[in-house]
């Protein structure tokens, strides 16, 4: 038996998951229907796929909350992960189901997918017969992919830094790293039965003030990674910036250089997706200006031509959404991509080829560290702070980039901390910041944080 | 040779060597020590005489030891230093002027070490250090420090022994002294432990510290071993981990007689530190790596086998040059680039194949130095290293 195996057998001997039966998950895998596959649909489809966010800790009301989303003419299905189950908390997640099982009452903000096992979750997706992907911000995700793909759950979001550095504060970065290869190994290996098993990275980070530069690298790196291990279908993503030029800027260039780095590294079979997710900063409390938020998501995700985009919901400001404030969200999405057809490609050459060189710059300085190992030379990177998320709360981050917006809105880089980005392309960035004067910075920050509120 | 009987007295073997051969005995902890050794060495032991009987042991624990000095680059270095390569793993440092900034140990220490200052110079210690004392429970306490205090403290600080200060007048280090009264410290140390001081039923020789003798051992290793220099020995137990080396190849350069230092893990043995080394496992970014290359999963340091015992050995030696390399601050950096031979010894050589331990090292150079090339490994199986240090010890005093 491969080592791989035999980490694997370890792995999925847990006392509060189900016997694992590997044979019979791969002739699940060989036979499932097509119709459970993203990467079938985003071959076959024109259209671009709707996914909601949610999840709810019993069956039933995850069965309700999909019936829902069908009926609103879902693409896509999610399946959001509690809290304690991302912390491989099994013990507590347990409990805390049997509690809303008892009670009615959601104990847990997410779905236990552990606890309930891959038997009896399977009957659902197969039911619905519907791709469905894992959300979860799980560091170490190794049983939880295992669980998942058992249960028929066919593409997979995160990655050893995008599911980490924002999420953690002190999970070592690591051990992150070699369990997320254990995650591309595991769908890489069940893509051969099938349609593949697609990964999706994280775009949004932390989701506050993220300048284009890091998103873009990060995820050039997550899926760089991926594709070593053998993933051959795999999502760029980013989230609404809070400037429409930027995220058409972003679109461009990471759409490019995502292919460009691939086919550098050898996989020119991959393929590859781009994923917008709707504004994911602090929203609006008036629900009708969370409307017009989410429709200009939609109208930006129309323009940059993504294959995918993620909804929020006009209640985000005030907590987890019900399932019909969500059902309304996608059929709303779903209504004005009907209306924004044959939208003409647009462009910004001067910001495209500045972020372009940036980017660039970042992937140099990672690949040229001298570790022997990509996920090493990443590691590295982030140690010596070439590759930060700014406003993360992991130890490791370096935490030193500063970003505030510009007077159109596009995100900046106002302090570079040590970003091996060139000399020109920082004085640019500085060059469109205008900071009134007397105010701080800081005041800055917290005012640009706040836009949309 | 062949008149004497040497015996190593371990905290998970017992060594005898005479007439050119050594016999291993694994420990019953069943047993006491004498007890234990008495069972199954008693017809060996009752061909020699008292005084052709010499020991050396690391298992009883060893001395705690409170090091105050005046600076971190002179008195306290030397300090540690001196107590390290006479056998000492248990070493708290305390600088002079911090002295009171923090409570004073509660627990007992076995010998307190004052140093600083250099001769000729008065009123370097004043009251503060009598007004510590005070609060300090301690069974021991030598003064290696400028000469002038020395004279002065010894009339008000009971049992106070005044040794040559480690300092000479070009601030170079000299050992001799404190050196010595340390060795014999450790014999002293073991009349009062009732499981060992009974060996003194069987020779009147002194008994010393196993790190001592060994660090006794390494100017032979040229001529008696297949060593090219540089090199360290690496003595790995059930207990600690010593690492032996050359002053050439510290940077940091301490100006000495002596030509080899000792430096001691304490918590990091297979064994009796065992959790300690797994912790220390758990923590290091490259292990993870390394048990992938063993063909391991990480569930290995979970597991109670032979195979977790020969991997942890293995990451044993993998964790002692990390250590012990530039990429950790918190140790002797040494100069690892510049290694011909590494020596292994003590238990791990009982269980690791020579591909074993050679595939760890060739790890290290590669993945962490980024070295082609890593230095020839030579395996010390039957602890010659140890009967090398003996025999010259019992050369000398007996």
């Amino acid at each position: 038996m491969s080592l791989f195996q035999r980490e694997r057998e370890i792995i999925v001997d847990n006392e509060f998951t189900d016997s694992f039966d590997f044979e019979e998950i791969e002739e699940f895998v060989s036979g499932a229907s097509k119709n459970l596959f993203i990467s079938h649909r985003f071959a076959t489809s024109d259209k671009m796929q709707v996914q909601p966010r949610g999840g709810f800790p019993t069956y039933e009301k995850v069965f309700r909350l999909y019936e829902e989303f069908k009926s609103a003419g879902v693409d896509i299905l999610p399946l959001t992960i509690d809290s304690n189950t991302r912390l491989n908390d099994y013990a507590t997640a347990r409990k805390m189901l049997e509690l809303s099982e008892e009670n009615d009452t959601d104990m847990l903000n997410g779905y236990p997918l552990i606890n309930h096992g891959y038997r009896t979750t399977r009957k659902m997706m197969v039911h619905f017969d519907t791709p469905v992907s894992l959300r979860h911000g799980t560091p170490d995700a190794r049983l939880l992919v295992e669980t998942a793909i058992a249960s028929g759950i066919f593409e997979i979001e995160g990655g050893p830094i995008t599911y980490l550095l924002p999420y953690s504060k002190n999970f070592p970065l690591d051990k992150a790293f070699l369990y997320w290869k254990y995650v591309e190994k595991v769908c890489a290996h069940y893509s051969q039965f099938n349609e593949a098993i697609n990964r999706e990275s994280f775009g949004p980070l932390s989701a506050t003030m993220q300048p284009p530069a890091i998103v873009l690298a990060i995820q050039i790196i997550e899926m760089l990674l991926s594709l070593e291990e053998g993933v051959r279908s795999f999502s760029v993503s980013f989230s609404q910036s809070g400037s429409v030029v930027q995220d058409v800027v972003s679109a461009n260039v990471l759409k490019r250089l995502a292919r460009k780095y691939a086919d550098t590294f050898g996989f020119t079979d991959a393929a590859i997706h781009l994923v917008y997710h709707q504004w994911m900063g602090a929203f609006p409390r008036d629900k009708f200006f969370s409307d017009s938020l989410i429709t200009t998501g939609t109208v930006i995700a129309a323009m940059v031509g993504a294959d995918k985009i993620i909804t929020k919901t006009r209640n985000e400001a005030y907590g987890i959404p019900t399932k019909e404030a969500n059902a309304l969200a996608v059929a709303n999405v779903q209504y004005t991509l009907g209306i924004l057809r044959g939208l003409p490609a647009i462009s910004d050459e001067r910001e495209e080829e500045h972020l372009e060189r940036m980017v660039d710059a970042i992937m140099q300085a990672v690949l040229n560290d001298d570790a022997d190992t990509l996920w090493r030379k990443v590691y590295n990177s982030i140690k010596k702070g070439y590759i930060e998320i700014p406003f993360s709360p992991h130890i490791i981050n370096a935490n030193e980039v500063i970003t505030v917006r510009d007077p159109d809105g596009n995100i900046r880089i106002y302090d570079r901390g040590r970003l091996p980005i060139p000399d020109d392309c920082f004085e640019y960035e500085r060059s469109k910041i205008e900071l009134p004067e007397g105010k701080r910075v800081v005041e800055k920050i917290i005012e640009d944080i706040g836009i949309m509120q | 040779m062949s008149e004497k009987l040497l015996i190593d007295i371990g905290s998970t073997y017992f060594k005898v060597y005479e007439n050119g051969s050594i016999r291993h005995y694994f420990r019953d902890f069943s047993q006491n020590i004498y007890d234990d050794l008495m069972l199954k060495c008693a017809d060996t032991l009752k061909r020699y005489s008292p005084s052709q009987i010499y020991i050396c042991s690391s298992a009883n624990g060893g001395l705690s030891t409170l090091i105050i000095g005046l600076t971190r680059s002179f008195s306290i270095r030397y300090a540690v230093n001196i107590a390290f390569n006479s056998g000492i793993n248990i070493i708290d440092t305390l600088l002079y002027r911090e002295l009171g900034d923090d409570p004073a140990p509660r627990e007992r220490v076995d010998v307190v070490i004052l140093a600083g200052g250099y001769d000729g110079r008065d009123g370097v210690f004043d009251d503060r250090l009598t007004e510590y004392l005070s609060h300090l429970e301690y069974s021991n306490i030598v003064y290696a420090g400028n000469r002038e205090d020395g004279e002065r403290m010894a009339r008000s600080i009971d049992n106070l022994v005044v040794v040559e200060n480690i300092m000479d007048e070009k601030l170079q280090m000299r050992e001799n002294e404190l050196k010595n009264y340390l060795t014999d410290l450790y014999q002293a140390d073991i009349m009062g432990k009732e499981e060992i001081k009974r060996f003194y039923e069987i020779t009147t020789n002194q008994i010393y510290s196993t790190p001592y003798i060994v660090n006794r051992a390494m100017p032979q290793l040229r001529k008696k071993m297949d060593v090219a220099d540089p090199f360290i020995a690496i003595d790995i137990g059930g207990a600690t981990t010593d690492i032996h080396y050359s002053r050439d190849l510290v940077r940091d350069n301490i100006v000495t007689e002596s030509s080899y230092d000792r430096m001691v893990f304490k918590k990091l043995g297979v064994y009796k530190s065992r959790e300690s080394l797994v912790f220390s496992a758990r923590n290091n970014e490259y292990v993870f790596e390394l048990l992938n290359t063993l063909n391991v999963t990480e569930n290995i340091l979970e597991e109670y086998s032979d195979k977790a015992v020969r991997v942890l050995m293995q990451l044993a030696i993998f964790l002692v040059l990390f250590k012990m390399s530039k990429y950790h601050a918190d140790y002797i950096e040494l100069e690892l680039e510049r290694l011909n031979s590494i020596v292994f010894t003590g238990g791990i050589t009982k269980v690791l194949e020579n591909a074993e331990i050679e595939g760890i090292v060739s790890f290290f150079y590669r993945k962490i130095l980024k070295f082609h090339r890593s230095p020839s490994v030579v395996i010390d199986r039957d602890y010659r290293i140890w009967t090398y240090g003996m025999d010259d010890s019992a050369g000398e005093r007996g």
